[in-house]
């Protein structure tokens, strides 16, 4: 393929797949890196390989990744010591001013340790502010879900379904309870409800069991140890439920239940 | 109640958010990571299964993109599509064992994505239609195509892995990838 273009248009979706074994790949590269037609190509297959991503069971990150992500930025931008490391000592001059920077030695100090202090309390101000930034737009994202909670409950074709736990679930994850509200026409989902921690190697799996057709996942979740877990999706509109479940499934998720059921609320 | 700031922050074109953070504005990242974080850590997930690993690789991501953001030139390859690409090569790298692929930078990986995902009613519907597109494929062209995306699986790795021969194999990723383009890109 070396000089020549790939000869199906398949060959750049497959290679941004990472598809293609060695030869095949370094000969497509190589050609790719030199023709301006087939890098734009490229570029449109990598769009189309990247929305696969869309498949992934959705997995929110613990509001911790923000918070540490955002310490470090304002770390990064204020660098430690900040305008303290640009701040030189005047040169001495020796013998006439050698009496005059003695005097004054006391003052410098001083005057330093007063610097590096307020220097602190401004770091310490800073991670406040970032704390209550982050704070704020927490509370702003839970106010906006509640709203639209309240909206779906209020929706006169929303179904309310509590699941139960069920005899069969494995030994201390026997116990739990939750409640999902559905509203079809919309392909909204809320999930309230309290499950024992899984396992470290395992996680819950939230489905909607439709009338035809395979489970959809709704979500993956970890509670901590005595907390209610709230979910809110947004599913496929317009699909007709038979039953909601949630199982226990390897960390992360799966693409189709393959674990226990350990709760369940059919639709009566 | 949603501030004005807030609602302007969720309106913003991710053009306007990238030339903020190029002027050090710290909440334009922060905007960007409410918007895209959630995509990105089911991916990540998804292929690591490992919560703390996905985290990290999540955070440095952003880090990244504060520290050059500059070198994004919108003009030429869409953000969401670039966070796709780089968390995707970083999952499998850490997967495999391997130093993470060249071509991370964001200047040097060019991504065009057809939809806009600016957006949460757009990335939730892409969502849909994507979900929709592979229930739609063959068993076993599903199952190629996951091995491939979620696992970093080349044509042979995943003959071996299946059993299948590897003729069998390039036919049906090559299907897979037809069928999809025409359904999620008509």
């Amino acid at each position: 393929m070396s000089g020549e273009h790939p000869t199906r248009p398949e060959d750049f979706d497959l290679y941004a797949l990472g598809a293609l074994d060695d030869a095949e790949r370094k000969a497509f590269e190589s050609h790719v890196a030199s023709c301006a037609d087939c890098a734009e190509k490229l570029a449109a297959a990598r769009g189309r390989i990247a929305i696969l991503a869309f498949a992934a069971p959705p997995v929110a990150p613990s509001p911790g990744v923000k918070e540490t992500l955002m310490r470090q930025v304002i770390a990064s931008a204020e660098g430690p010591g900040g305008s303290l490391a640009r701040v030189k000592p005047e040169p001495s001059d020796g013998g006439v001013f050698a009496r005059w920077w003695a005097a004054l030695l006391p003052v410098a100090t001083a005057f330093a340790l007063a610097t590096v202090l307020l220097w602190l309390h401004n770091e310490q101000l800073n991670r406040q502010l970032a704390d209550l930034r982050n704070t704020i737009q927490q509370q702003q994202q839970e106010l906006a879900e509640t709203r639209h909670q309240a909206d779906l409950i209020a929706a006169r074709e929303t179904l309310v379904v509590p699941l139960w736990s069920q005899k069969g679930a494995p030994e201390g994850h026997g116990e739990g309870h939750a409640r999902v509200l559905y509203n079809a026409k919309e392909g909204m989902m809320t999930y309230d409800g309290w499950l024992p921690s899984a396992p470290a190697d395992k996680s819950y799996q939230l489905w909607l069991v439709p009338m035809n057709g395979a489970p959809i996942s709704a979500g993956v979740f970890n509670p901590k140890n005595g907390e209610m877990s709230h979910m809110m999706m947004k599913l496929p509109a317009g699909v007709t439920a038979k039953e909601f479940a949630v199982s226990l499934e390897p960390a992360g998720g799966m693409p189709h239940p393959t674990g226990p059921m350990v709760l369940v609320g059919p639709i009566s | 109640m949603v501030t004005a700031e807030k609602r302007a922050e969720l309106k913003a074109t991710d053009a306007s958010l990238i030339d903020r953070i190029v002027q050090r504005d710290e909440s334009a990242l922060a905007a960007l990571y409410d918007r895209y974080s959630g995509m990105l850590s089911s991916v990540l997930n998804r292929i690591l299964r490992d919560t703390q690993a996905a985290e990290e690789i999540l955070q440095d991501i952003f880090y990244q993109l504060w520290r050059n953001a500059a070198q994004f030139d919108a003009s030429r390859g869409s953000l969401s599509g670039w966070l796709l690409v780089i968390a995707r090569n970083r999952a499998i790298s850490r997967l495999r064992r391997h130093n993470p692929a060249s071509g991370d930078e964001l200047s040097e990986n060019t991504v065009v994505i057809a939809s806009n995902l600016e957006s949460s009613i757009a990335r939730q519907e892409l969502m849909s239609k994507v979900k929709g597109a592979l229930d739609n494929l063959p068993k076993e062209q599903r199952a190629a195509i996951e091995l491939a995306y979620f696992e970093g699986l080349t044509h042979s790795e995943i003959a071996q892995r299946t059993g299948d021969p590897l003729g069998t194999v390039k036919t049906r990723l090559r299907s897979a990838v037809e069928t999809l383009k025409r359904d999620l890109h008509p």
